[in-house]
């Protein structure tokens, strides 16, 4: 069956994959990681399109920031951010064909094998999903995202801790 | 009032609250309130030549201005002007504002880089650097917000507003997403990516005709869309005696949009790397103490 939701998610997914390509293809740092903002945003619109709301909008947010501040820190580790020199975004070319072959045969083959079960025709609507998300991270699911939740604070308390403060005035 | 009616008369109030915007960025500026200033300006930017630096980067240069007024109209749409008065009713429109708003942070990043120049491209990484510094207080303070209102959508949050103001009920709150939206809109304080006596303008120094008048009508959009933002969230939206509920969020609008500019007016720079010191150090504990205060608030 042919749906205006089914067109999307083939267009949007062929649009994540291109500028995954993409990454790889250009030699600057910056549009680099631009295009991976961008195919990850195409991932957060699949998650849209398939209406899972929260999940698709908190892709997208995630993203916008953290694909900028791997910008600023390609910008500040590489020697040639701009690409003027040509540089590969790619090493060990036969061993990245070899692993991209077999990494893509056995998620092709994983996703044919699995049993998908029936689709789901009655889902609720996001602010019932919002909800069960937050039954789920609270209940049954509470480990892990406090876990996870409290190792990122103390990680943002520890970085803030060990931040030097800058001085304006000139000290001799 | 039909809703046909309604939606433009909301429309026409926007186009007029970003034209007086307009003029308010004049006035905070120079002083003098000149109604046809921004109409002169309008026309000037319309009718300039469009002048490409050498090897810029046509992708980004082309896309960064559409980008950068694509989410501010995104933001619009999603953001309730009266009860019924949304163009789409998002149920996750609180953490909707703070994902588009994240893209006026890219949209600065592709137009510093695109223009292959020095000043737009430090003007485009202080952008990331103030986004890194308020994007925790400014979640943060929606997530409490949120928590008042037991949902996200936007329309439920002015509601749960009915007895009592936000403003009043988490003021910390408040003052983080004010001085955040500052930050988003790069007013002055906040103005490095495009600090005009130091960069020369900075990201849209090298911009000219319809490329800087999409960035310059976006900015102006922005600001109302914030103020907008700030009512929604805090001032009760469309909540006041007698008058119909646009006309009470257009009145709110404009006076916060005003203040933006008194504040911007009255207060020196504040440098990039001083407010992520102070957004981590003082803002981030504040945000968390603010959500515990509204936390115990709502189980007493």
């Amino acid at each position: 069956m042919i749906s205006v939701q089914l067109i999307l998610l083939i267009i949007f997914g062929l649009a994540a994959i291109w500028f995954g390509w993409r990454v790889f293809m250009t030699s600057s740092m910056v549009r680099s990681a631009l295009s991976l903002l961008a195919s990850m945003v195409a991932i957060g619109i699949l998650f849209l399109v398939m209406e899972a709301e929260f999940l698709g909008v908190l892709q997208i947010m995630m993203m916008g920031t953290e694909m900028s501040i791997m910008a600023i820190f390609m910008m500040m580790y590489m020697m040639d951010p701009g690409g003027l020199g040509q540089m590969d975004m790619y090493h060990q070319k036969n061993i990245s064909i070899a692993a991209g072959v077999i990494v893509t045969v056995f998620i092709v083959g994983a996703a044919l094998a699995a049993d998908w079960g029936t689709i789901a025709t009655q889902f609720p609507g996001p602010h019932e999903q919002n909800r069960l998300l937050g039954m789920e991270i609270l209940k049954r699911s509470m480990m892990i995202f406090e876990t996870a939740g409290v190792t990122i604070l103390t990680g943002m308390i520890a970085s803030i801790t060990v931040a030097l403060s800058i001085k304006n005035s000139v000290e001799k | 009032m039909t809703p046909f009616l309604s939606g433009f008369m909301i429309t026409l109030l926007f186009v007029g609250g970003v034209y007086f915007v307009a003029v308010l960025e004049r006035c905070s500026m120079t002083g003098n309130v000149s109604w046809s200033g921004p109409a002169r300006s309008f026309l000037l930017l319309f009718a300039q030549e469009e002048i490409k630096t050498r090897k810029h980067d046509k992708v980004f240069f082309e896309t960064a201005p559409i980008l950068f007024i694509g989410v501010i109209l995104l933001t619009i749409s999603i953001l309730p002007f009266s009860r019924g008065s949304v163009v789409i009713d998002l149920g996750t429109g609180a953490l909707f504002i703070n994902a588009a708003l994240v893209y006026i942070m890219v949209a600065l990043l592709m137009a510093g880089w695109a223009v292959n120049g020095v000043y737009a491209m430090v003007g485009g990484w202080r952008a990331l650097a103030q986004l890194i510094a308020y994007s925790m207080p400014v979640v943060m303070a929606l997530t409490a917000t949120v928590m008042r209102a037991e949902s996200m959508f936007l329309t439920d949050i002015v509601e749960s507003q009915q007895s009592l103001w936000n403003i009043l009920y988490q003021p910390v709150g408040f003052i983080l997403f004010y001085i955040s939206a500052l930050a988003i809109a790069f007013l002055p304080p906040f103005d490095l990516p495009v600090a005009e006596g130091e960069l020369a303008g900075g990201v849209w120094a090298d911009l000219t005709g319809a490329r800087k008048l999409l960035f310059r009508l976006g900015r102006l959009a922005l600001v109302l869309t914030l103020s907008v933002a700030v009512v929604v969230l805090y001032l009760g939206g469309w909540m006041g005696p007698w008058l119909p509920g646009f006309v009470w969020t257009f009145l709110k609008t404009l006076l916060v949009a005003a203040s933006f500019f008194a504040v911007g007016h009255f207060i020196p720079r504040i440098r990039h790397d001083h407010l992520l010191e102070y957004n981590w150090k003082y803002g981030v504990p504040l945000a968390l103490y603010n959500i515990f205060q509204v936390g115990v608030v709502l189980l007493l």
